[in-house]
């Protein structure tokens, strides 16, 4: 494959500078070697025509699950980063709920050594705050970082002890790395499968009550607040707790805030009939909880869009609803749906828009700021918004099928995805 | 004679009067494919089956064998979750109407094996079963099957989790009729576990939908949240629920929700809910007590109500439910 490549006639979105600017980018050795307009191909160069099309750094995802290990049936780290890439993204952040969980140097230089072999893109993996997600004794936090852990997380299986959880945030200042909330009370969500809300009394499903995660945020802050270490809440649902992370934020707290793609456009309303693509966790909730996620995302509460890419096999997802597993995958859909929900339904730009889902996450994790600069990485994507697309989910690269949107018609999509200079997701012409 | 006449002749006139009836009811009953809640049923529906359980009633008690209804079609009572009288219900109702039965207690075979729900289904339906009677411990799992198999198999529901249990509502239904000729305007109370009960839901589509004025009272730990959305008035304690009201439908107590502490003690529920004849007082006069059974004597009823042949409709609900599950079967399986 050459690693030559020029892409004519894009709209450049750079929301560093919140500009829009139609240029030609030259790609050479990984790198963005040159930029303006009317740039000539030479000879040993592959021309991509963007015109009518935007270009943005490549997407970060804060939350994906990647699987690989003992749960290659759902997904593993060569599709999963495949289907990151036909998203338009060019970093991931996976979970350390894998199997064996990532909470030993054992286990995590074994995936280390699968993400060289298999990743298309850049993957950063997370360990876990305690050993087997227990939520009790804390894993070699220095050690795991010093081998390259991006955050710890016991995503999917939070830390209900607060002085566990008061440990970990004061150990973890050895290692300078973030640790990433999954804000839930176990007991108040116990048994349940769906948002408590007037559906799940109508279908007979235990309800799960937003005070599970609102208690939850509310004692983390409390720790947060003796600790004073950086502390992410993740996968946000729920007006009640934005309310308290914003009053926190305004009191100085080092908190951020992301959210999932299927929170900001899809509601509880979802379940009806008894959808098991519709059953992740945190649950969809609300309208009101929707409008403000949306709120708190135009006035900067939220500042990360995380897609929780959460692949499960067809056979757990015909399971009957309660039985199901929580989870939706969500790499491929990610923009197209963000895309809908907030730009062609006028709450945010593109700008704001493209930033969520680049300098936002970076700036949480503390990665160097994206941008297309000359001499900057050549991690980017192409985007044409004039393209209607139905989304078929068998057709797509994850292995996993356990989408929401599945047949659905999604409005704006990725063209291609270039990730260190290399081509690593193009999709078919598709007449706009 | 052809073999059609003499199949006719063979059937007694109450089996020709069911397959005389006719009307909107009953052709909306022929294009229904399942019956998975009360929810969906037309009023029409409903008619159409009193009428039909009316005359499979006098079947029952006429003393006449079983009749050639349903000769052709095979049903399969799948049962994920015990219950004998359920499932004996189901299979007297339809032998009666001559169909073939069998009946599997799949709990303790292949879903031990790891086989899903469907691929069961799909093996079934690969023996040319026309219908099944299926009962699980999930919710949603009556409409989960008949959305992966509903073009080959007519599904009914016997029970899904804490959803639905559609035929114990229309027995239920029917035997308030024999009653009073109608629950519209009727106060009727439906007393107890109302988070985890299945009849309770299907009770409530049911009797909103044909006017009743239905009242609800359990401890505030087993009633959900935002119940009256579903058009009924819910109380805490037990008697304004049944002050002034015609039928009682008591629930039974799973003795395992203490153990889940959702309630303290038994005592302490005996005290608030247990129905008896000095709490029955505070109903309309010629008040009717109903249960769905299995009951918990002297927990949610007393020894003394339940077994009060003027006041208690226990014996006739188990009696009507072969009834009603004839109709039922009758109404979406005759060809």
């Amino acid at each position: 494959m050459s690693d030559k490549i020029l892409i004519k006639s894009g709209l450049i979105l750079d929301p560093a500078t919140n500009t829009e600017q139609r240029s030609d980018i030259r790609i050479a050795g990984g790198e963005i070697v040159e930029r303006g307009s009317e740039l000539n191909a030479n000879a040993e160069e592959q021309v991509i025509d963007a015109d009518g099309s935007w270009i943005s750094c490549g997407f970060i995802d804060i939350h994906t699950h990647l699987r690989d290990l003992g749960q290659k049936d759902k997904e593993d780290i060569h599709t999963g980063t495949k289907a990151a890439a036909a998203g338009g993204f060019t970093t991931v952040v996976s979970m350390a709920n894998t199997d064996p969980v990532i909470d030993n140097g054992m286990t995590f230089s074994m995936y280390l050594q699968k993400i060289a072999e298999r990743a298309v893109i850049e993957v950063l993996p997370v360990a876990a705050v305690t050993k087997g997600l227990a939520g009790q004794e804390l894993t070699n936090m220095v050690e795991l970082s010093e081998m390259g852990a991006i955050a710890f997380s016991d995503d999917g299986k939070p830390i209900q002890n607060m002085t566990v959880l008061r440990r970990a945030l004061e150990y973890a200042r050895l290692t300078g790395k973030l640790i990433i909330s999954h804000a839930e009370d176990l007991d108040l969500s116990e048994g349940g499968s769906m948002h408590e809300c007037a559906l799940s009394t109508e279908l007979g499903l235990q309800g799960i009550t937003y005070a599970s995660e609102t208690v939850a945020v509310a004692r983390e802050l409390e720790i947060v607040r003796l600790t004073q270490a950086p502390y992410h809440f993740t996968h946000i649902s729920c007006a009640s707790s934005l309310d308290l992370i914003r009053r926190a934020k305004v009191e100085g707290l080092p908190v951020t805030v992301d959210v999932t793609p299927h929170h900001l456009a899809l509601t509880a309303e979802e379940v009806a009939e008894y959808n098991t693509n519709a059953k992740m966790n945190p649950p969809l909730r609300s309208g009101r909880d929707r409008s403000e996620l949306i709120n708190a995302i135009k006035d900067g509460t939220i500042t990360a869009i995380g897609t929780d890419h959460a692949p499960h096999t067809k056979l757990e997802k015909s399971r009957p609803f309660v039985e199901a597993p929580f989870g939706i995958t969500g790499l491929e859909t990610a923009f197209s749906v963000v895309y809908e929900a907030l730009v062609v339904q006028n709450y945010i730009s593109i700008l704001e828009l493209i930033k969520l889902l680049t300098i936002g996450p970076a700036r949480i994790l503390d990665l160097p700021v994206p941008s297309l600069h000359m001499g900057s990485p050549a991690n980017l994507c192409i985007i044409d918004p004039r393209i209607q697309w139905t989304y078929e989910s068998a057709k797509g690269q994850s292995k996993s099928t356990n989408s929401p949107w599945d047949h659905k018609k999604l409005h704006g999509k990725v063209t291609c995805t270039i990730y260190k200079g290399q081509i690593v997701y193009r999709s078919e012409p598709i007449s706009v | 004679m052809s073999e059609h006449s003499a199949l006719v002749a063979s059937m007694s006139s109450h089996a020709r009067e069911l397959q005389k009836l006719s009307g909107p009811g009953v052709d909306s009953w022929k294009n229904r494919r399942h019956l998975l809640d009360t929810k969906d049923l037309s009023t029409d529906e409903l008619q159409t089956l009193v009428r039909a359980a009316t005359i499979c009633k006098e079947m029952m008690h006429s003393g006449e064998g079983p009749q050639p209804l349903l000769t052709s079609r095979t049903i399969a009572n799948l049962f994920y979750e015990n219950s004998t009288r359920t499932r004996s219900s189901f299979e007297l109702a339809a032998k009666r109407l001559g169909a073939t039965v069998i009946n599997l207690d799949i709990a303790s075979s292949s879903v031990a094996k790891g086989e899903t729900i469907v691929d069961t289904g799909r093996t079934l339906a690969a023996m040319a079963v026309d219908a099944f009677v299926q009962r699980h411990n999930c919710s949603g799992s009556a409409m989960q099957i008949a959305r992966e198999l509903g073009d080959r198999v007519h599904i009914i529901n016997a029970g899904d989790g804490w959803n639905g249990h559609p035929t114990q509502a229309l027995l239920d239904y029917f035997t308030m009729l024999e009653v009073r000729g109608s629950v519209k305007g009727a106060k009727i109370a439906i007393v107890g576990d109302i988070t985890h009960s299945r009849v309770a839901r299907s009770n409530m589509w049911l009797l909103t939908k044909m006017g009743a004025d239905v009242h609800i009272a359990g401890p505030p730990t087993l009633v959900p949240p935002e119940l009256s959305s579903l058009g009924v008035t819910v109380h805490n304690k037990l008697e304004p629920a049944i002050e002034g009201a015609s039928f009682i439908i008591v629930l039974r107590l799973q003795l395992e929700r203490q153990k889940q502490g959702l309630i303290p003690s038994i005592g302490e529920y005996r005290r608030v809910y247990r129905m008896d004849h000095a709490r029955l007082k505070l109903a309309a006069e010629g008040a009717k007590v109903m249960h769905p059974g299995p009951m918990n004597r002297d927990l949610e009823i007393t020894h003394a109500l339940a077994d009060d042949a003027e006041k208690s409709l226990v014996l006739t609900q188990v009696g009507n439910g072969v009834a009603v599950r004839m109709a039922v079967l009758y109404l979406l399986l005759a060809r």
